[in-house]
């Protein structure tokens, strides 16, 4: 047993594609067309490029309520890894992209949060020096 | 920076800018309620959910009309009604510039997908990977399909 997909909500697949590559820096996989949607994957440009994050449509109400919820008290959705967060951080706050957490030291690591435009926070964390 | 107090009233205000029976709603009074000028509101919330307020608005009501097309048996005036449209013909063009066919077209389509009557198909609503085995399986048919043609031309 491996892990080597995961997935993210997204409430407009075009729009969280595009953000997710020409903000994020993500590498478009996979977009294949299943009735109204997409299975949409995106690989990291400077990392495995098998191991996939989907962005997935949250057009069933229940995985749309736990999106909101978890949007609504603060909560990311989910972590992505930088090798650098505070350069990470001005660029994307240059290219406007929301930060609800500034880059900030807790214990070993060094953490932000922003808001992905498509209805969900995410971490961005610098693992300590080796 | 946004604190997550600003944050809570954005999510808020797309609460109620979803809340698609309310017709009469205007932008200077979901921004009042915001706590925000209307320049501001338009601003942030358009940082932080990639859409401006009235693309939101849209968006929910042809949600909900999508939904109660494949769920309801109520006609597409009704419906255009419900989901705060007061023209038909506006409801229908913007329906279909979004979905590619008519609300009637659509519902059709829609039901024809269901097996058993009152349950959303995952195809039409998806959520939680639910895409991944028919996304394979179309590209494997896709891809016998174009190895059968090659096949057939050698």
């Amino acid at each position: 047993m491996r892990i080597k997909l995961t997935s993210i909500m997204v409430d407009d697949q075009d729009k969280a594609l595009r953000f997710y590559t020409q903000v994020f820096g993500f590498v478009k996989k996979h977009d294949i067309p299943v009735g109204e949607y997409r299975w949409i994957t995106v690989v990291s440009a400077d990392g495995h490029a098998d191991v996939e994050l989907s962005l997935e449509p949250n057009a069933n109400p229940v995985g749309r309520t736990f999106q909101e919820g978890l949007l609504k008290q603060g909560i990311p959705a989910t972590a992505f890894e930088v090798d650098d967060v505070e350069r990470e951080y001005q660029r994307l706050k240059a290219l406007g992209v929301v930060f609800t957490q500034e880059p900030a030291r807790q214990g070993p690591i060094t953490l932000a949060v922003c808001a992905d435009t498509c209805g969900n926070l995410i971490q961005l964390y610098q693992p300590p020096s080796p | 920076m946004f604190t997550n107090e600003a944050l809570v009233r954005l999510c808020r205000a797309r609460d109620v800018l979803c809340e698609v029976h309310d017709r009469t709603l205007t932008i200077d009074e979901v921004a009042r309620e915001a706590a925000m000028s209307p320049f501001h509101f338009i601003r942030r919330f358009s940082a932080v959910f990639g859409d401006t307020p009235h693309q939101v608005r849209i968006k929910a009501r042809l949600d909900r009309a999508r939904h109660l097309l494949v769920d309801g048996e109520r006609s597409v005036t009704e419906i255009c009604m419900e989901v705060g449209f007061s023209s038909h013909g506006s409801f229908s063009t913007l329906f279909a510039r979004r979905m590619g066919v008519s609300p009637s077209e659509y519902r059709r389509r829609a039901r024809s997908m269901i097996a058993v009557p009152g349950t959303a198909s995952t195809h039409l609503f998806p959520a939680c990977l639910s895409l991944m085995g028919p996304a394979f399986a179309i590209l494997e048919k896709q891809h016998i399909s174009r190895s059968g043609r090659v096949g057939a031309c050698e």
